[in-house]
């Protein structure tokens, strides 16, 4: 638990400011809030938030006498700030505000399967009709979003799923090895990166936690259990996570072929003299790395290991035969 | 006192006063704040004061006041206030879920939180269990191109391309268009004279502003200028057929908007058609099946593939 002075020197002033002139709108016009929802809608540590409503508490307006000070009741977890009309309406969006929120908002619309798209949509038309065109200027009829991103049928099934804590059985394509399984899983949180709908799920089959991509759910039915859920988190964490089980791949990647070093993790990069580059990749899997090196046919050379070399070969062999 | 309480009460008296204040009036009023026996000492902390307010964006104005030679400072209400905004709670829930979808501190979070104070409460009962991952491209960077593109800004830039070479850019800004998580500014490549599209999370330096840029032609949609798909980069002018086995064509061809089914053969093989530019970049994209995609045409693409698998196996 951080001190009261660790927090003060970690948060600058201006930050508070910002901070609380937003907070005091909110809790005057939401009489009895409690403290857990505010410090969960403006991140803000309850230890912190309350160190800066005592602080609010001596605030007021000149003569500062006891009638002309904020008054702030703190009670049973619950917040009631009177006295403060003038704090009863937020500040303006700066003009940085207001772009990075209608840039976030219409690339989650812009995301296929969405529930919240259409309510988003209206939303932005609000934001842009009330800070007029001297705030987003010509922004919003020269933002649109272009088709793309994959669509997963599964995806209401597990969203309810994971809300309602069901444990559903899928049937699901591993890119890692090429091989569609059939898996009882735990979901728990279904999230949005790259374009991609991915599962945080406790997975019974391999007895892990487990990544899922819902767009290579093929089926998914409910098993009629329920599950206690393990507070796994997907978002924000890396796609791929190492284990005890990696290879170390070696590649060198030719210019065409280096987004392979920022799409994956990659390891031990060395730039070459012919503008190659070497990388380690680890992985657990050789399967979708095989067909990676198809894949970037001619624009990478595999070093190591050796086993990966005869297993493209083999891949190649048996690709190359329907054209025979 | 503690800084804090005296910017509250700063603003607060700005807000309220009857008039504009003079820094001797400010300071009469808040006797404790500026009570520095040093007048001038007094005066660089209510500065300093000030210039974190005007950083926040409270407009604090100075106006000449006619009778002393001192300046008077206020703030206009109708400056500082939000406007209101009837938001429905689903539409709040949902921007606050936007507002927080990617990396954490964005001034996205600052402008929901201050546009939450005037909906109902239970915001939190309508945002779903779901978090949204990062976008690939800075904030910083995704903000330059926007102010630039609300402006019709001409503007400069250090770009990779995707073959990892670098260069600058000469740019006047169009328009934004998104593409999965991906952001591209669209507009016309002065060196190149012709409208292009910019992945966001390729450019490596700041988006530097050059002045006045032209307008985009009448009927321009950001999105139509951004291609991208596994045919490659550029106009896609034929269509190719693929055959595609069981076990990857119920996914395959998901991402694809362009792709369609043609054919479902007994054996549960599917044929698709899909679009495919003169660069036969779709090979890639084929090959990345390994056996379960095979080429039935054009003749050039089939010919492509296995001059590639030829390739992958002489470099073995």
């Amino acid at each position: 638990m951080p001190s009261s002075e660790g927090l003060r020197r970690g948060s600058k002033v201006s930050e508070r400011l910002k901070r609380l002139l937003a907070i005091v709108p909110y809790v005057v016009r939401h009489p009895g809030v409690e403290l857990a929802e505010l410090e969960r809608l403006f991140h803000i540590p309850e230890e912190a938030l309350v160190e800066d409503l005592n602080l609010l508490f001596l605030s007021g307006l000149p003569p500062y006498s006891p009638g002309d000070l904020i008054d702030v009741e703190i009670q049973d977890g619950r917040v009631w700030i009177r006295m403060a009309d003038y704090f009863s309406r937020p500040l303006r969006l700066t003009r940085a505000e207001a772009l990075a929120l209608y840039l976030r908002g219409t690339a989650l619309a812009a995301t296929p399967g969405v529930p919240d798209a259409p309510a988003l949509t209206s939303a932005l038309g609000k934001l842009a009709d009330a800070l007029g065109p001297e705030t987003l200027g010509a922004l919003p009829e020269r933002t649109s979003a272009a088709r793309g991103g994959r669509e997963a049928a599964a995806l209401e099934v597990l969203r309810r799923a994971a809300a309602e804590h069901r444990r559903v059985r899928i049937e699901y394509f591993a890119a890692s090895s090429a091989e569609i399984t059939t898996r009882e899983i735990d979901p728990e949180e279904i999230f949005t990166a790259l374009g991609n709908w991915y599962v945080a799920a406790f997975d019974h089959r391999s007895g892990e936690e487990r990544l899922f991509r819902a767009d290579r759910v093929r089926t998914v039915e409910e098993t009629g259990e329920t599950f206690e859920p393990r507070g796994l988190h997907g978002a924000g964490r890396p796609l791929y996570s190492p284990t005890v089980r990696d290879v170390d791949v070696r590649l060198i990647l030719a210019p065409e072929a280096r987004w392979v070093a920022e799409y994956y993790e990659t390891r031990g990069q060395v730039e070459r003299e012919d503008g190659s580059l070497e990388v380690v990749l680890p992985t657990t899997h050789l399967e979708w790395v095989e067909r990676l090196v198809l894949r970037l046919a001619g624009a990478v050379r595999v070093l190591e290991p050796e086993e990966l070399k005869d297993r493209v070969r083999e891949l190649a062999r048996r690709t190359q035969e329907p054209y025979r | 006192m503690h800084p804090l309480e005296r910017l509250v009460n700063l603003v607060a008296l700005l807000l309220e006063a009857e008039r504009p204040l003079t820094f001797e009036d400010i300071r009469e009023r808040m006797h404790e704040a500026y009570d520095q026996t040093d007048p001038d000492t007094a005066k660089r902390m209510f500065e300093r004061d000030k210039g974190i307010c005007r950083d926040l964006g409270i407009p604090i104005e100075v106006v000449p006041d006619p009778w002393e030679v001192e300046h008077a400072y206020t703030i206009r209400p109708e400056r500082y206030y939000l406007p209101e905004i009837a938001f429905t709670p689903e539409e709040i829930s949902a921007l606050f879920v936007a507002a927080h979808a990617g990396r954490e501190g964005s001034p996205a979070e600052e402008a929901v939180r201050k546009l939450l104070s005037g909906a109902e409460g239970g915001i939190l009962a309508g945002v779903h269990g779901f978090a949204i991952a990062t976008d690939d491209a800075s904030d910083a960077v995704l903000t330059q191109a926007a102010e630039a593109v609300a402006g019709e800004r001409r503007v400069a830039f250090t770009y990779r391309t995707a073959r990892g070479e670098e260069g600058r850019r000469e740019v006047d800004a169009y328009g934004l268009a998104v593409r999965g998580s991906s952001w591209y500014l669209v507009g016309r490549d002065l060196a190149r004279g012709e409208i292009r599209s910019f992945r966001l999370s390729r450019v490596t330096s700041d988006i530097e502003d050059l002045g006045e840029g032209s307008a985009p032609p009448p009927g321009f949609r950001a999105s139509d200028h951004v291609h991208v798909g596994p045919w490659g980069p550029g106009e896609a002018r034929e269509r190719a057929r693929i055959a595609l086995s069981p076990r990857v064509a119920w996914w395959a061809t998901k991402g694809i908007a362009e792709a369609e089914t043609v054919a479902v053969r007994d054996d549960g093989w599917v044929e698709v058609e899909v679009p495919i530019a003169p660069d036969l970049a779709l090979a890639a994209w084929v090959l990345s099946f390994g056996p379960d995609a095979v080429v039935l045409g054009p003749e050039e693409l089939r010919a492509e593939v296995v001059r590639r698998l030829e390739a992958v196996l002489a470099e073995l």
